[in-house]
């Protein structure tokens, strides 16, 4: 965690001081620009870096696997449904 | 965050930025301008205001806070106010009309408690990772998964939005103006907030907008509800509602849906990544998604006591369009209050359409890995905005079609939503325990029993509202 004056940019190394009392930071230059990002907020490094594939374990597998055949069986039941009203409408 | 790994087929990278530290340390200014992107030089500038409204030297102690406050707010509104839309309105409408002032009040709250946990884990989980919610599902899950969960999305986006539409045409034709001018200027509306190409114009615009949920205050007030009974129903959960139970059933299954979805998930995770909040920012973004709670919870209670008064003089309100409310309202609580609930309808279809066309636009790029930020300019981020407005526009379109049965997909929608829910909320839960992800953010045990509560109530609507299709004559259909 960042303190606030490093969040301003007065603090980091080589970074050039924000007058914060003139309420304009200065954008044009690029370290003034990362200094106020997290890291992985550049989107530059979020597309350099991917988080990893999590290892499902079977439980989590069979749970996922279920719940897409809850969501299909339930959509087979909306139509259903519809077109009951449909019928019930004409 | 252990497991960022590089990804190979990433275009060659010339600087990493493995701290911002030491980032920020290089002396190679040029170089690294050539990195930046006018995305992240305008969130940048996002994050200097609240870092100055963070500074301990400036200012006074409470207008800092309000100040704080004030730049960290938006996700949780847009998202709950967005979710108050044109179907939901219209089902709490339906509640109010059909039972009156009795067991759907505090049963629209309890929805919107069982929201907010949901809503905070997506903020915990865009603050920590700066990323989207469908971009984590496919970086974790794989593909195959990811597909499936992009699959339901897709589905009720599109329905959702074309019922947006829907509620625009009717809260308009109201006051006697024609479907094409409605539609045409909602998609105007929709295009003009996303011109600025700056993400914090967009949320102040949309937000500006979305207050205007609270007309249905007034129409209530109008109303005269009896406040007494307002009050007893809070408390007791009484007078259930007595008829037809595969009715209330439905009608119980569209209050759930009318507060928890899946877009809402998508949504607010993006925003809050795009508005580049930062794990500091968590406990503001709790508090911006209570916010939008409270306002979301009270305009839609506000419905309910708006179209009480139907139930009262006995009028069926049981195939009810949007349209229909406001002009049997009218000489119950007058033209006023007619007038202010049709634009309660309005606000409700265009804030939602802005909202949920935006939510499918960031989940298209977060797969497809082209640009996908509010703050990037239309020529260097064209294929999200173009999925932003062609969503909205072939939603829109739909509507426009003679004959198109627009009563059914109003009627579906929240239902579809509920039943897509659960998957939605295990991925969530998943990713919001996945301590390689969320690292000292990862859930706690409550929040888990609390999302468990929800994904299995959920459930236990689904499966109760599919009983009833199949087997009407069980609970008496």
């Amino acid at each position: 965690m960042k303190s606030d004056s490093s969040e301003l940019g007065v603090g980091g190394p080589g970074v050039q001081p924000i007058a914060a009392d003139t309420g304009r930071p200065h954008l044009e230059d690029p370290r003034v620009v990362l200094s106020l990002l997290e890291a992985d907020q550049v989107v530059a490094a979020k597309e350099q870096m991917r988080f990893g594939r999590q290892k499902l374990s079977p439980g989590v597998r069979g749970l996922l696997w279920a719940l897409r055949v809850y969501v299909v069986v339930m959509m087979i039941i909306v139509l259903i449904s519809v077109l009951r009203a449909v019928h019930v409408s004409q | 965050m252990d497991s960022l790994k590089t990804d190979p087929d990433a275009a060659p990278y010339v600087t990493a930025h493995p701290t911002t530290e030491s980032a920020a340390a290089s002396s190679d200014a040029p170089e690294l301008a050539g990195l930046l992107t006018h995305e992240d030089v305008d969130r940048a500038r996002d994050r200097w205001e609240v870092a100055r409204a963070r500074w301990k030297g400036r200012g006074a102690k409470k207008f800092r806070g309000v100040r704080l406050l004030w730049l960290l707010i938006g996700p949780g509104v847009l998202v709950f106010l967005g979710e108050n839309d044109a179907p939901s309105m219209l089902s709490y409408s339906a509640d109010g009309a059909r039972y009156g002032i009795g067991f759907f009040i505090p049963f629209v709250v309890l929805t919107f408690v069982m929201g907010y946990v949901v809503q905070e884990m997506t903020v915990r989980l865009g603050a920590v990772t700066h990323r989207g919610h469908a971009e984590l599902i496919f970086d974790r899950f794989g593909k195959f998964w990811g597909f499936f969960a992009m699959g339901d999305l897709v589905l009720g986006n599109f329905l959702t939005l074309v019922t947006e539409f829907i509620g625009v045409r009717a809260g308009l034709g109201f006051f006697g103006i024609r479907p094409t001018f409605a539609i045409g200027g909602a998609l105007v509306i929709v295009a003009g907030a996303i011109t600025t190409g700056r993400y914090w114009t967009w949320e102040r615009i949309t937000m500006g907008l979305a207050i205007f949920n609270g007309l249905f205050i007034p129409a209530a007030i109008l109303a005269r509800p009896n406040w007494h009974a307002v009050g007893n129903a809070l408390v007791t959960w009484k007078p259930f509602p007595g008829g037809n139970q595969n009715e209330i059933l439905v009608l119980i299954l569209a209050t759930i849906g009318a507060t928890v979805t899946p877009w809402m998930l998508f949504f607010q995770q993006s925003a809050v990544v795009d508005k580049g909040m930062q794990p500091r920012d968590i406990n503001a973004g709790r508090f911006d998604t209570i916010l939008g709670v409270v306002l979301a919870s009270t305009f839609a209670i506000a419905a309910i006591l708006a179209t009480a008064p139907l139930f009262h003089h006995g009028i069926n309100a049981a195939d009810f369009q949007t349209a229909q409310f406001a002009e049997a309202l009218e000489p119950l609580i007058g033209h006023t209050g007619a007038a202010l609930f049709a634009l309660g309808i309005f606000e409700a279809g265009i804030v939602a359409a802005i909202a949920i066309s935006t939510s499918s636009a960031y989940a298209f790029g977060e797969v497809l890995k082209t640009g996908h930020s509010l703050n990037r300019p239309l020529r260097d981020a064209w294929p999200f905005y173009l999925v932003l407005l062609g969503s909205a526009a072939a939603a829109a379109a739909l509507v426009l079609i003679p004959k198109f049965p627009l009563e059914f997909v109003v009627l579906t929608v929240n239902v579809i939503a509920v039943l897509a829910m659960p998957p939605a909320l295990a991925f969530l839960l998943l990713l919001v325990n996945d301590r390689e992800v969320m690292g000292e953010h990862v859930n706690g045990t409550w929040a888990n029993i609390a999302g468990l509560t929800v994904t299995v109530l959920l459930i236990i609507a689904g499966i109760g509202f599919g009983l009833a299709t199949v087997f009407p004559k069980w609970l008496g259909g």
